[in-house]
C-alpha cells in the first residue's frame, strides 16, 4: 500500500553556493572596460605631459608667455597657438549663440510641431557632418568670398575709424581668425542648439503660459521669464559648444591660415593649437625640441578643454537641479 | 405659477436665456455663446452657452476631462498658443467677439488674468515678479511702481510677511504665498476679470481658506470664474454654478439652488458624489 511505503526521495534542497555560471565573467569584463576608459585618459596625459616635458622644462614657465615660435632658432612658446585658439573660439561662438538661441527658441515657442520636427532633425544632421566637409566647404567657398568681398568692403567701411581700422587691417588672404570663426559656429551650433532647445522644454508650461496670461509679447516671455529660468543650462551649453570649438582641427586648419601671430586684426591669418599641431607634426623629428613643444601644446589644450568641459557639467548639472526643483 | 413651473417654461423657452441669467441684477461681462472647442479632431466642448455677471463668482465644477477648464483657456485665448487648437462660436467681451480675428491678445490678456494650479512664480524677486505685468504694459515712475507693488500685496494679504524681503527670490516663499503672490501679479495689472483654475488644489487648507476669503473681496472689484473640483469650494465662494459633464454645460444656476435644488439629474448625481 502507498501509505507504507517509503516516502519518495525527498527534493534535493535548493543550492545557495555559489556555482559558476558565467556572471562572474561578465562582471570582470565589463569592469575591466570600465577601468580600461581610466587607463588611457591616464595614458594619454602621461605620454602628453612626458612628451612635453622637454619644452618645459628648457623654456621654463616661459612657455607658457613667449608668443616666438621659431624652428630655426629652436624658440618656442605657446602665446600665439593659444591666443589662435582662443579668438577663434570666441569668435565663432559670438556668431554660433545668437543663431543657437535663435534657432531653439523658434522651434520650442513658435514654428509648427511638424515643421519643427524636420528643422530639428536637420540641426541634428548638421552635427553629423563630417570636419573634414565643413573644412572643404571653408576653403573653397568662404575663403574667396571673405578674399573677395568681405574683407575689402569691411575695410572700405571701417579702415578709417581710429579703433575699427586696427580690426580689419591685413592683406586680404581670405583665411583667418574670422574665417575660422564663421567655420566653427557652423559647427557648434547644433550642439548649443540642442542643449538650448532640451533646457527651454523642461520649463514647465505653466510658468510660460503665466507669463503669456499676464498679456507678455513671446519675445518678452522669452527674455524675461524663460531665459532667466534657464540661464544656468543655456550657459552650459555655450560653454560645451565653446569645449567643441577649442578642439576642433581639421577645419580649422584648412582656413586659418597658418601663421604664428598675435594682432588685432579679425582678417589675419594666425594658428590655434590644434592646426599648428596638425599642421608641424609630421615636420618634428622624433626627440626634437620642436615634437616636445608640441606635445606641450597638446597638453595645455588638453586642460584648457578639460576645464571648460568641468565648467559646463557644472553648470549643466545646476541647470537641470532647478529645472527639477521647479518642475 | 409656482417656482418650478417657471422654469420649465423658461427652458421651453430657450435654454439659453434661462443659462445666461441665474444671478439676477448683475450685468453680463462675458458672454459665451453656442461655442464648440476642438483640440485637434477631439470635440471638447460642445455648443455652450454661458453669461459670467459682473463682479460676482462664477464656480465651474464637474469631473475630470469635462471641459471646465478648457472654457476658462477660451477666456484669454490661451489656446492660441497652441496650433491645432481652435474655437467656433462667440465669446462676447466689451462689446466684441473675442474668438474673431484682428484681436491684440496681449491687450485681451491683459483684461482677463488667469491663475493656474499650481503656483507659478516667476525666477525673479518678489518685487519684480508683481512689477514685471505691470511693465508689459504701463509706463510708470519708480515711485509709483513701489505704490502699486504694495498695493497689489496688501490686497492678497502678503505685505506683512513679505515687506521685509521685497528683493529676496519669489521661488523662497512657501506654496500658499506663493498663490497670493501670483493672485497679487494678476490683479496689479489692473484687469476686468480673472480666471481661476483649481486655485487650491495644491494647497494646504489654511493657505486654501485664506485664498476662499480673498476671492469674496476680490468679487466687489473683479469678475470671477473658478474652475474647482471641490464641491464645497464652490459652495462657499461662489455665486453661480455651473456644472460640466463629458465637454456639455449640463447645468447653471445660482450656488443656494444648484446644491438645493438641481434640475437634471446628473448634476444631483454629481455633487452627492455617485460620479466623479
Amino acid at each position: 500500500m502507498d501509505g507504507t511505503a517509503e516516502q519518495p526521495t525527498q527534493a534535493e534542497p535548493p543550492q545557495i553556493t555559489r556555482r559558476w555560471d558565467g556572471d562572474a565573467l561578465f562582471r570582470t569584463l565589463v569592469v575591466l572596460t570600465g577601468i580600461s576608459v581610466l587607463i588611457v585618459l591616464g595614458a594619454i596625459i602621461t605620454v602628453m605631459v612626458t612628451g612635453g616635458w622637454k619644452a618645459f622644462s628648457t623654456f621654463g614657465p616661459g612657455f607658457f608667455v613667449t608668443a616666438i615660435w621659431n624652428p630655426v632658432t629652436q624658440h618656442f612658446g605657446a602665446v600665439a597657438p593659444v591666443f589662435g585658439t582662443l579668438a577663434s573660439s570666441f569668435l565663432g561662438l559670438v556668431i554660433a549663440v545668437p543663431l543657437a538661441f535663435g534657432t531653439a527658441f523658434w522651434l520650442t515657442a513658435l514654428a509648427p510641431p511638424a515643421i519643427s520636427s524636420v528643422i530639428g532633425m536637420a540641426v541634428q544632421l548638421l552635427a553629423a557632418v563630417p570636419s573634414i566637409i565643413f573644412g572643404m566647404w571653408g576653403f573653397f567657398v568662404l575663403v574667396p568670398v571673405m578674399a573677395h568681398y568681405v574683407q575689402p568692403t569691411a575695410r572700405h567701411m571701417f579702415g578709417h575709424v581710429p579703433v575699427l581700422s586696427a580690426l580689419v587691417s591685413g592683406a586680404p588672404f581670405g583665411t583667418g581668425l574670422l574665417t575660422a570663426g564663421l567655420v566653427l559656429a557652423v559647427m557648434v551650433v547644433p550642439s548649443i542648439t540642442a542643449v538650448m532647445r532640451d533646457v527651454f522644454v523642461s520649463m514647465p508650461t505653466v510658468l510660460r503660459e503665466s507669463a503669456y496670461g499676464l498679456g507678455a509679447t513671446r519675445w518678452e516671455v522669452m527674455r524675461q521669464v524663460v531665459l532667466p529660468w534657464s540661464r544656468q543650462g543655456v550657459v552650459g551649453g555655450i560653454v560645451l559648444g565653446m569645449g567643441r570649438a577649442m578642439g576642433e582641427t581639421m577645419a580649422v586648419t584648412f582656413v586659418i591660415g597658418d601663421s604664428n601671430h598675435i594682432g588685432w586684426s579679425l582678417f589675419a591669418p594666425a594658428n590655434t593649437i590644434a592646426s599648428l599641431i596638425a599642421l608641424e607634426f609630421p615636420e618634428s623629428p622624433a626627440g626634437s625640441l620642436k615634437l616636445s613643444s608640441l606635445m606641450a601644446l597638446g597638453a595645455i589644450l588638453m586642460a584648457i578643454s578639460f576645464v571648460t568641459l568641468w565648467v559646463s557639467r557644472i553648470l549643466l548639472a545646476r541647470g537641470e537641479a532647478r529645472a527639477g526643483k521647479r518642475s | 405659477m409656482n417656482e418650478n413651473t417657471m422654469q420649465a417654461i423658461a427652458s421651453a423657452d430657450g435654454e439659453a436665456e434661462a443659462l445666461a441669467s441665474a444671478v439676477s441684477g448683475r450685468p453680463i461681462a462675458i458672454q459665451v455663446n453656442n461655442l464648440d472647442f476642438y483640440y485637434g479632431k477631439t470635440h471638447a466642448l460642445h455648443n455652450i452657452t454661458l453669461g459670467f455677471p459682473e463682479r460676482s463668482v462664477t464656480g465651474m465644477i464637474g469631473p475630470s476631462g469635462c471641459g471646465k477648464s478648457t472654457l476658462l483657456r477660451v477666456l484669454n485665448r490661451m489656446y492660441d498658443l497652441y496650433p491645432g487648437q481652435r474655437a467656433t462660436g462667440e465669446v462676447m467681451f466689451s462689446g466684441q467677439n473675442i474668438l474673431g480675428s484682428g484681436l491684440d491678445l496681449n491687450a485681451l490678456r491683459s483684461r482677463v488674468g488667469m491663475v493656474f494650479q499650481k503656483p507659478t512664480p516667476f525666477p525673479m524677486s518678489i518685487y519684480d515678479n508683481i512689477a514685471f505685468g505691470i511693465r508689459l504694459h504701463e509706463r510708470v515712475s519708480r515711485s509709483e511702481m513701489d505704490g502699486r507693488v504694495e498695493d497689489a500685496l496688501r490686497r492678497v494679504a502678503l505685505w506683512p510677511e513679505v515687506k521685509d524681503r521685497l528683493q529676496a527670490s519669489a521661488t523662497a516663499l512657501s506654496g500658499g504665498q506663493q498663490q497670493r503672490l501670483c493672485i497679487a501679479r494678476t490683479i496689479a495689472v489692473r484687469p476686468e476679470v480673472i480666471l481661476l483654475d483649481e486655485p487650491t488644489s495644491a494647497l494646504d487648507p489654511v493657505s486654501t481658506a485664506r485664498i476662499e476669503e480673498l476671492l469674496d473681496e476680490l468679487k466687489t472689484e473683479f469678475t470671477i470664474a473658478i474652475v474647482t473640483h471641490n464641491m464645497q469650494q464652490a459652495a462657499r465662494c461662489a455665486d453661480q454654478v455651473a456644472f460640466f459633464y463629458l465637454g456639455e454645460l449640463v447645468e447653471v444656476d445660482s450656488t443656494a439652488r444648484m446644491f438645493t435644488a438641481p434640475r437634471e439629474s446628473r448634476t444631483q448625481d454629481y455633487i452627492t458624489g455617485r460620479f466623479g
